[in-house]
């Protein structure tokens, strides 16, 4: 699970936010939005869409606090609404039309390589560089189902798609990234999966 | 040589490993700003979209209006039915015996311009024609009244100029419509 999920918001600051209080407001968006954006960008890759989305969810995300319930962790209330977001614009005719009209563009994995601080381990640079190469649903799929602990059946309902699906989505985008992550010259020449 | 699942599951240490905060977004002041220049833009767009709609049922009205409009003045039928919607002057009414109505309808006649408008070259020669087959039919039926004609033959002919006059009102009444229109 992400760490956007052990964010912690007090009380008396979400009660204030509820009420439209700007200070609170702006006190869970310094909280909430660095690791929201991060999810976003893992999400979908490019920068300029992941900011689009991130006002999105951001703006929803207020819209609908005062119907916070606090049944579960406020983070994990926003990462909802945040995955929601993007696939539903993965989901989205226009996305899918241009995924398959537009090649996959390469110049995204360095971009996103950017998101690595300096400092972490080469793998992690190149972990990071080999998931901005795969396609946005492959992408998708392989955070969800690793890093924030969806089941395939919980993905297959998300993309409205079936199991296999996320199964097949799931197998092609391990194989492409161990691919990634063999030594230099082993590494195959980039084929989209 | 790493099996399927020892790979997978390094894999899944590994992306449980990237920072999970790896980039900055813009602050609040910026995240307030787009958010009114969103709203701002959204609400333009409900405004075109109300525009758009009412623009579209202001155009169905004056359609359904123009469409009732040029259905409710009825010509003159054969027997006589007044026009609604005549301005020179009305197309005389239904009343009284066939006489009467005849003479109603050429007196209604006679009070229109002798010559129909030449625009209307079409109608000018329906007119023409109409007048001088009255015009014919009432030389007969002056002359089978001086040989003592049967009555039933100057009973057809009556009608037949009746529904000849008939007709001649109902070409000038729409003519008379037409050169209303602006």
């Amino acid at each position: 699970m992400s760490r956007l999920v052990d964010i912690v918001v007090p009380r008396d600051v979400l009660a204030l936010a509820c009420e439209g209080n700007r200070a609170a407001r702006q006190s869970i968006y310094s909280a909430v939005a660095p690791a929201t954006l991060t999810l976003i960008r893992r999400l979908v890759g490019e920068r300029a869409l992941s900011e689009d989305l991130f006002q999105d969810t951001m703006m929803l995300f207020f819209e609908r606090l005062p119907q916070f319930r606090g049944e579960a962790p406020l983070g994990a209330w926003l990462r909802q609404i945040a995955i929601s977001r993007c696939l539903m614009y993965l989901r989205s005719p226009w996305q899918r039309a241009r995924m398959c009209l537009e090649p996959v563009d390469f110049g995204v994995a360095a971009e996103v390589a950017a998101l690595v601080t300096p400092g972490f381990s080469a793998d992690l640079i190149d972990l990071e560089r080999a998931l901005a190469s795969l396609a946005p649903t492959a992408r998708a799929v392989v955070w969800m189902y690793e890093v924030e602990g969806y089941s395939h059946q919980e993905i297959a309902r998300e993309f409205g798609r079936s199991v296999s699906f996320s199964k097949s989505q799931l197998a092609r985008a391990h194989a492409r990234l161990r691919a990634w992550l063999e030594p230099q010259d082993e590494r195959p020449s980039c084929t989209l999966i | 040589m790493h099996t399927d699942l020892e790979s997978q599951a390094g894999l899944r240490r590994l992306l449980r490993a990237l920072p999970e905060v790896a980039q900055q977004p813009y602050g609040f002041h910026e995240f307030e700003r787009r958010a009114l220049e969103r709203e701002r833009v959204a609400r333009d767009a409900r405004g075109s979209t109300r525009l758009l709609a009412a623009a579209i049922v202001a155009v169905a009205v004056i359609a359904v209006l123009w469409r009732l409009t040029a259905l409710t003045p009825e010509p003159p039928s054969a027997r006589g039915v007044a026009p609604t919607a005549v301005k020179p002057e009305p197309a005389p009414a239904e009343r009284g015996t066939d006489g009467d109505r005849i003479l109603d309808q050429e007196r209604w006649l006679a009070s229109l311009p002798r010559e129909p408008a030449v625009v209307h070259v079409g109608t000018r020669a329906a007119v023409m024609g109409l007048q001088d087959r009255i015009a014919q039919l009432d030389d007969l039926l002056s002359s089978e009244r001086d040989a003592q004609a049967q009555p039933a033959r100057l009973q057809a002919l009556q009608q037949e100029r009746a529904r000849l006059v008939g007709t001649l009102v109902r070409v000038r009444y729409a003519e008379t419509l037409a050169d209303n229109v602006p």
